[in-house]
């Protein structure tokens, strides 16, 4: 069928339903604290859900808004950079600087990589601009998308759901997926896909991946 | 506690003269992406570790080493990313 993950940083559909299937296992089994566990959706024709089509979706992620300055912090403990704050954490800010972001890893037939889908929403459910969205970001992540072709954003239409969501351009993906899996064997290449992916593309929008999901179970 | 960090270049990467280098386990590992950005004069380098991902730079050095080390070294491999303009 397509090509193989073999040197070229791309990868077939079948690889990525599996290497997404095994994401969602692995972070389910590794309790990750500060965000949600990653859900394979089954893209629905006709309302019966596919059993080859489908994709990953992180949702619900909160992100205190940039600039609020009303969260409780324990007396001696410095204000974390990372902005990421888990859904069972108590904070004390109103729900108003409270930002959700969904994530989603959808396959690019034509780039035959992931594509990293992602959209923020205000509490009340309003859309977040780029402009809003990067205010929320770390500074890492503004420079990796300032200064590297291979990680920018976009705006395009979910090939799933049929709104324009923000993206990260998918061009430059085979070139550094290249790098990450050289010294892996064939196998190993297609399991471990995403999660190398993930360490990238989560850089770029401010996601911490745990580094236990790296090392092997 | 200093751990040994080994730094390969990968791609069309200059390679260092000094490629071996003790780093202190509470530094993050930023500091390592800054060591080769000043070594290499380069600012967007694609930074990542022997077992195929990219750490943030705020992981801990020690924490990376304990689980990724090989044969008492953590190997950072670097390429040059593509850069804009």
């Amino acid at each position: 069928m397509g090509s193989s993950s073999a040197c070229d940083g791309t990868l077939s559909l079948d690889e990525f339903n599996a290497s997404a299937k095994a994401l969602v296992t692995k972070w389910r089994g590794i309790d990750v604290d500060a965000l949600p566990d990653w859900e394979w959706r089954p893209c629905r024709k006709m309302g019966v859900p596919s059993e080859t089509e489908g994709f990953v979706a992180l949702e619900g992620v909160y992100r205190i808004r940039a600039g609020s300055q009303q969260i409780e912090e324990s007396s001696d403990d410095p204000v974390p950079d990372d902005d990421v704050v888990g859904h069972d954490t108590s904070v004390q800010s109103s729900r108003d600087n409270v930002h959700l972001y969904d994530f989603h890893i959808v396959y690019s037939f034509s780039y035959k990589v992931p594509v990293l889908y992602f959209q923020g929403l205000q509490a009340g459910g309003q859309l977040l601009t780029l402009d809003e969205i990067k205010k929320d970001l770390p500074p890492h992540s503004l420079q990796l998308l300032n200064e590297s072709k291979w990680t920018f954003i976009t705006r395009e239409e979910h090939p799933h759901l049929s709104r324009p969501w923000f993206t990260l351009h998918p061009c430059g993906t085979s070139d550094w997926m290249k790098l990450l899996l050289h010294k892996l064997g064939d196998k190993d290449r297609s399991l471990q896909y995403l999660p190398a992916w993930l360490s990238v593309a989560g850089q770029a929008v401010g996601l911490k991946i745990p580094l236990k999901l790296y090392c092997s179970s | 506690r200093k751990v040994v960090v080994h730094v390969r270049s990968a791609g069309n990467a200059p390679i260092l003269k000094q490629d071996k280098f003790k780093i202190s386990g509470r530094d993050k590992f930023l500091r390592v992406i800054e060591f080769l950005r000043r070594q290499l004069h380069q600012d967007t380098l694609f930074v990542y570790v022997n077992s195929s991902f990219s750490p943030s730079p705020d992981e801990l050095i020690i924490d990376l080493y304990n689980n990724f080390a090989i044969d008492g070294k953590l190997v950072v491999n670097y390429a040059l990313s593509a850069a804009w303009g």
